[in-house]
C-alpha cells in the first residue's frame, strides 16, 4: 500500500513537469506563430507598440564571406525592419545542403556560391529566376552570362575569380609574354623549380590547367547560346596541339610536376620563380615579394584561364522570395556593400562600379581582373559533373609524365595526345551513358 | 521508496517532457513519419520503465532504439533510394516539380527589360492597390489581386491626377506604404499583381527601401499549366502541349528540367552489372577491396602480435612507456596523420624520399613515385593503413594473452616444447579463439574504409583506359562515392546506393561465412 501511494505522488509530480514542459512550448508557439502566419495588414493606424515581429532573411555564405557580409547587414535590417541571419556555412556543403533542405521545408533564402552550381540546382529546381534588369548596366557580362542558364538568370554576380601568374619580384622583374620565353627567365633567376602550378605531384586539379589546353582552340564545352554538352573539344587539333606542348614544358622542366600544397611552399620558399594561382592565395604568396602579370601567351593565342563567378541566389523554396530578391538588388548589389565586402575579402570586382574603385588603388587586383577578361565561365551545365574526373585525370597523367599501359583494359597512353583523346571519349561516354 | 525508483520516475518525467515537447512540433512540420516514431518509442518506453515486469526489456530497449535509428533505418533508406531514379533533374516529388514549374511566370518578347516605379497603397479594409508609372501616358492604377482573381479583375485606369511633379499623391482614403511598409506585407505582395489588361501584368520585383520600388511586365498566364487529366503541362508561351514520360515532362523531344523521383525497380542493379562502362571498373575495384581489407588486417594483426608478444615479457623495463607509445598512432585521429602521410610520402619534397634517397644511390635506381603509379600508391596505401592499425591490434592481443592460463605455457614446457611450438600450438589457438571475431570486424571496417583512401590517395592514380573516372586504389566506397558526384548530369545516388547495398551484402556474406569458422575454433579450443 506504502508503494502505491509513493507512487501516486511520484506521477502527480511528473504530470506537474509535463504540464511545465506544455506552458514553455506553448511560449514557444506565441512566439513563432506571427511568423508563420503573413504580415498583419495593420500600415494604416500601426501604432509603434505592436508592430508585427520582423521578416527574417536567412542567408547561407561560406566562412569569409559571412564575416564580411555580417557586419553590413546592419544597415539593411535597419532600413528595411527585418533580420538578417548570416549563417556561417562550409562552401561545399551549400551547394548540397540547399538541394535538402529546400525541398524538405527548410534551408536558405538567399545562399551566395559558385556560378558552375547553377546548371546543376536549376535541373533540379531549387534556383528561383532573378530579374537582372535594374542592375544589369553595372555589371560585367561574363558575370550575367556564367549565371544565366536555359535563357534565365539565377543569381547576382558578386565576384568573379581567375588564375593569373605569380612571380617573385626579388627574382625577376615580370612574366615572359609567351611560354617559350619561361625557361630563359627561370635559369637567369637560378631557382630550383620554375613555374609551380597545381595539377602534378598526383593531385588531379583540371581548374589550373585548364589555358595549358583550351588557349588555342580546345575547349570543354563549345559555347553556342549556352554550353553545348554534345560537343566536346578537348580532342580537336587545337587542344591537343596544346596539350603535346604541355609536354614538352613539363619535359623540359618549366612546368614542375606539383600538387597545389608543393606549389605553394616552393613559391613561399623562394624554390619557384612562378606560381600559376587565383587571386584567393594573396596573403599566402605574400611570404615573399612577389607580383602578379598574365599567364603566358601560347605563341599567338592568350592564356585562357577558367572563369569562376561567385553569385547571390534565392531558393524557389524560400517563402518570401520577393523580400530575397529584394535584398539583393536594393542593398547586396550596391556599390558601398559591394567595396565593404571587397575590402575584407577581396576578390575580383563583379560589377563596373567596384571595378573602377579597386583599379585605381590594387593594380594586382587589376592583373588579375585582365587575366580573368581573357578566359571562358566555367561552364555552368550540369554535365561538367562528368568532366571534371577524367579532364584532370589526362592532365594529371601529362604533368606526371605517368605514361603506360593499362594490363586490365589493354589501353595504352604514351603521349599526351593519348591522353587527352581518352579523357574526351571518357566524357562523351560518360554524358551519353548517364 | 528506493532511490532507485525515484531516479527511474525522474528519468521517466523527463523523458516524457521531451515527447511532449516534440509531438506539437512533428505536426507543425507535419511529419507523420517522425510522429508515429515517437509515439512508438514513447509509448514502449513508458510500458518497460513504469511496470515492474519485463526485466530484460529494461537493458535491451536503449541499445534496441539506437540500433534501429542509427542502423537499420539508414540501411532501409538506402535500399528505397538504390530502387530509385535520384539523380541531378530528379530530386524532388513530381507535386514539387509541377509546382515550381506552375510557379514560372514569362514575359512576352516586346515587353521585355521595361521596367519601371511601382507605389503600393492601401485602402481603409487594407486591400492592395498598385499604382505603375510606366511612362506619361501609362500611369496606371487598380487593385491589386491574386493569380486566381486576374479574370475576373478591372483592367488598371491610366490616373495622370495621382503623380504631379515627380510626387505621388495618393487619393483619399488610401495610404501610400514606404519600402519599409511593404517588407512587413512582401509575403502578401509577392503574390500580387496589377492587371494591365487581358495578356498583361504588372508585378513587383525589387522593393526599395532607399527609393521607389521597381516593377515589371509579364504575360497573365504562367508559363506552364499543369492539367492531371492527361498528366501535361502547356507551354503558354509557345503553346506547346508536353506530356509526362516517366520522370520529366517533354516538351518536342526536350525535357523540361526539373524532373521528378521515382521507382525504377531493378533498373540500377541491372545498369550496375549489365553496362560495360561500369562493369568493367566495379570488378577492377572488387577485386582491389578485398586484397585492401584482407593484407591490412593482415599485417597490421601481424606487427600487433609481434610487439604485444615482445612487450608481454614480465620483467621488462618500461614496459607501460613502451606500451603507450605504440597506442600513439591509434590516439591520433586519422584525418591528421594521413594528411600528414600524404607530405611525408611526397616524391619530390617528401621526408621518405629524403631518407631513401641513400638506398637509391647505393642501388642505382629511380627514387620511388610514391601515390603517382599503381604500385607505389597500393603500397602506400597499404603502409599508412597497417601504421593506423597495428595498434588497434596490439591492444587487443595484449590482452588477450594476459587472459590465457600460465599453467598452460607451464604444463607445456614441462612436456619439453620449445618456445616456438608453445606459441604455434597453445598461444596462437587460443588467441584466436578471442581474436578472431575482432578481426572480422577490422575486416569490414577496412572495407568500408573511405577516409584512409579520400585522404591520401584520393582514389588515384587514375586507371589508363577506364571508360568511368576511376583510380587503382578506389575501394568500393570510394568509388561508389565518385559514382555519385560525377554522373553524366551530376549526381547518380540511386546508383551510388546500389553499390553500397552491394558492399553490404558482400560484408554480411563474408561476416557471416568467417563466423561460422569461428565457431569451429571455439568448439575446438574452447574447452581448454
Amino acid at each position: 500500500m506504502k508503494n502505491n501511494k509513493s507512487r501516486f505522488i511520484v506521477i502527480l509530480l511528473m504530470l506537474s513537469m509535463v504540464a511545465v514542459a506544455c506552458g514553455g512550448d506553448t511560449a514557444e508557439e506565441v512566439a513563432e506563430t506571427p511568423e508563420v502566419t503573413e504580415a498583419p495588414k495593420e500600415t494604416l493606424a500601426a501604432p509603434a507598440t505592436t508592430a508585427p515581429p520582423p521578416e527574417v532573411i536567412v542567408v547561407w555564405a561560406e566562412e569569409k564571406v559571412a564575416t564580411a557580409l555580417d557586419p553590413l547587414v546592419g544597415a539593411y535590417e535597419a532600413a528595411a525592419g527585418v533580420d538578417v541571419e548570416v549563417v556561417v556555412y562550409d562552401f561545399g556543403a551549400i551547394r548540397t545542403d540547399v538541394q535538402t533542405a529546400g525541398p524538405a521545408g527548410e534551408g536558405p533564402d538567399v545562399f551566395l556560391g559558385a556560378h558552375d552550381w547553377v546548371g546543376e540546382l536549376a535541373a533540379n529546381g531549387v534556383l528561383q529566376p532573378i530579374n537582372l534588369a535594374s542592375v544589369a548596366s553595372d555589371l560585367f557580362e561574363v558575370g550575367i552570362n556564367a549565371f544565366s542558364y536555359d535563357g534565365m538568370s539565377y543569381g547576382f554576380p558578386y565576384a568573379t575569380e581567375a588564375i593569373a601568374m605569380y612571380y617573385n619580384a626579388d627574382l625577376t622583374d615580370g612574366v615572359p609574354t609567351t611560354w617559350d620565353d619561361v625557361k630563359a627567365a627561370c635559369d637567369a633567376a637560378g631557382t630550383e623549380l620554375c613555374v609551380g602550378a597545381p595539377g602534378g605531384g598526383g593531385g588531379a586539379d583540371a581548374y589550373h590547367n585548364h589555358p595549358f589546353v583550351a588557349s588555342a582552340g580546345g575547349y570543354v564545352f563549345k559555347v553556342q547560346g549556352g554550353f553545348d554538352p554534345n560537343d566536346v573539344g578537348l580532342d580537336n587539333e587545337g587542344a591537343l596541339a596544346s596539350a603535346e606542348y604541355l609536354d614538352t614544358l613539363v619535359k623540359d622542366g618549366v612546368v614542375a610536376s606539383t600538387d597545389y600544397g608543393a606549389s605553394m611552399s616552393a613559391f613561399q620558399e623562394g624554390r619557384s620563380l612562378f606560381w600559376m594561382t587565383g587571386p584567393w592565395a594573396r596573403n599566402d604568396a605574400s611570404a615573399v615579394n612577389y607580383n602578379v602579370g598574365l599567364i603566358p601567351s601560347f605563341s599567338d593565342s592568350p592564356a585562357t584561364p577558367f572563369v569562376g563567378v561567385r553569385g547571390a541566389m534565392v531558393s524557389s523554396f524560400s517563402d518570401k522570395k520577393l523580400l530575397a530578391e529584394s535584398f539583393i538588388l536594393d542593398f547586396f548589389a550596391t556599390v558601398e556593400v559591394q567595396e565593404a565586402m571587397y575590402n575584407s575579402d577581396p576578390r575580383l570586382p563583379a560589377t563596373k562600379s567596384l571595378f573602377a574603385i579597386v583599379e585605381a588603388a590594387d593594380p594586382i587586383a587589376a592583373a588579375f581582373a585582365a587575366s580573368a577578361s581573357n578566359g571562358i565561365p566555367m561552364p555552368n551545365i550540369p554535365e561538367m559533373g562528368s568532366v571534371w574526373g577524367p579532364f584532370g585525370d589526362a592532365l594529371l597523367i601529362i604533368r606526371d609524365q605517368a605514361y603506360g599501359t593499362n594490363e586490365e583494359t589493354g589501353v595504352t597512353v604514351n603521349s599526351a595526345t593519348d591522353a587527352m583523346k581518352l579523357a574526351a571519349e571518357q566524357i562523351r561516354t560518360a554524358i551519353a551513358g548517364g | 521508496m528506493k532511490k532507485s525508483t525515484v531516479l527511474r520516475y525522474l528519468f521517466l518525467a523527463v523523458f516524457n517532457s521531451f515527447i511532449v515537447y516534440a509531438v506539437p512540433l512533428t505536426i507543425t512540420f507535419e511529419s507523420w513519419f517522425l510522429l508515429s516514431l515517437i509515439l512508438i518509442i514513447g509509448l514502449l518506453v513508458n510500458i518497460v520503465y513504469f511496470s515492474d515486469r519485463f526485466l530484460p526489456m529494461k537493458w535491451i530497449l536503449p541499445g534496441m532504439i539506437f540500433l534501429i535509428s542509427f542502423v537499420v533505418f539508414p540501411a532501409v533508406y538506402n535500399t528505397f533510394v538504390s530502387f530509385t531514379n535520384w539523380s541531378t533533374g530528379h530530386i524532388l516529388t513530381k507535386s514539387q516539380a509541377v509546382n515550381i514549374l506552375e510557379s514560372r511566370s514569362f514575359t512576352p518578347e516586346d515587353q521585355q527589360g521595361i521596367e519601371f516605379d511601382l507605389y503600393v497603397f492601401q485602402d481603409e479594409s487594407f486591400e492592395f492597390y498598385y499604382l505603375a508609372d510606366i511612362d506619361e501616358q501609362n500611369i496606371l492604377f487598380g487593385k491589386a489581386v491574386t493569380n486566381e482573381n486576374i479574370p475576373d479583375s478591372n483592367f488598371a485606369q491610366h490616373e495622370p491626377s495621382f503623380k504631379q511633379n515627380g510626387e505621388i499623391f495618393p487619393p483619399d482614403g488610401f495610404n501610400l506604404l514606404t519600402g519599409k511598409d511593404q517588407i512587413a506585407n512582401s509575403t502578401t505582395l509577392q503574390e500580387l499583381s496589377l492587371v494591365i489588361d487581358k495578356n498583361t501584368r504588372a508585378q513587383l520585383f525589387k522593393i526599395s527601401v532607399f527609393g521607389a520600388s521597381t516593377g515589371l511586365l509579364s504575360s497573365t498566364s504562367q508559363l506552364y499549366t499543369f492539367d492531371e487529366s492527361t498528366d501535361s503541362i502547356t507551354n503558354n508561351s509557345t503553346n506547346t502541349t508536353c506530356l509526362a514520360e516517366i520522370d520529366n515532362f517533354v516538351c518536342n523531344g526536350k525535357e523540361i528540367d526539373p524532373g521528378w523521383r521515382v521507382f525504377v525497380g531493378f533498373d540500377n542493379y541491372q545498369k550496375l552489372f549489365s553496362n560495360q562502362r561500369i562493369r568493367g571498373p566495379l570488378s577492377l575495384v572488387t577485386k582491389w577491396t578485398f586484397q585492401f581489407a584482407f593484407v591490412t588486417v593482415l599485417l597490421a594483426f601481424s606487427v600487433g602480435l609481434f610487439l604485444s608478444l615482445v612487450l608481454n615479457k614480465e620483467n621488462l623495463k618500461f614496459q607501460r612507456i613502451y606500451r603507450a607509445i605504440f597506442i600513439l598512432p591509434y590516439a591520433i585521429p586519422a584525418f591528421v596523420s594521413v594528411l600528414v602521410w600524404k607530405g611525408l610520402l611526397n616524391p619530390d619534397y617528401g621526408v621518405i624520399n629524403t631518407w631513401l634517397s641513400p638506398i637509391y644511390e647505393i642501388l642505382e635506381i629511380e627514387p620511388i613515385q610514391w601515390l603517382k603509379t599503381k604500385e607505389s600508391a597500393r603500397s602506400a596505401v597499404l603502409l599508412v593503413n597497417t601504421w593506423l592499425g597495428f595498434p588497434y591490434m596490439f591492444l587487443i592481443t595484449t590482452g588477450a594473452l594476459q587472459s590465457i592460463p600460465k599453467n598452460l605455457i607451464e604444463a607445456a614446457k614441462v612436456d619439453g616444447a620449445s618456445s616456438l611450438q608453445t606459441f604455434w600450438r597453445i598461444t596462437f589457438p587460443l588467441l584466436m579463439v578471442s581474436i578472431s571475431p575482432l578481426l572480422i570486424g577490422s575486416f569490414a571496417f577496412n572495407f568500408n574504409n573511405f577516409t584512409l583512401i579520400f585522404l591520401l590517395s584520393g582514389g588515384g592514380p587514375p586507371v589508363i583506359g577506364s571508360e568511368v573516372a576511376v583510380g587503382w586504389t578506389d575501394i568500393l566506397i570510394s568509388f561508389s562515392y565518385k559514382l555519385a558526384i560525377s554522373g553524366g548530369r551530376g549526381n547518380l545516388f540511386g546508383l551510388a546506393s546500389t553499390v553500397s547495398i552491394i558492399i553490404f551484402a558482400l560484408v554480411l556474406l563474408i561476416s557471416a561465412v568467417s563466423f561460422r569458422y569461428t565457431k569451429r575454433l571455439e568448439r575446438i579450443y574452447g574447452n581448454i
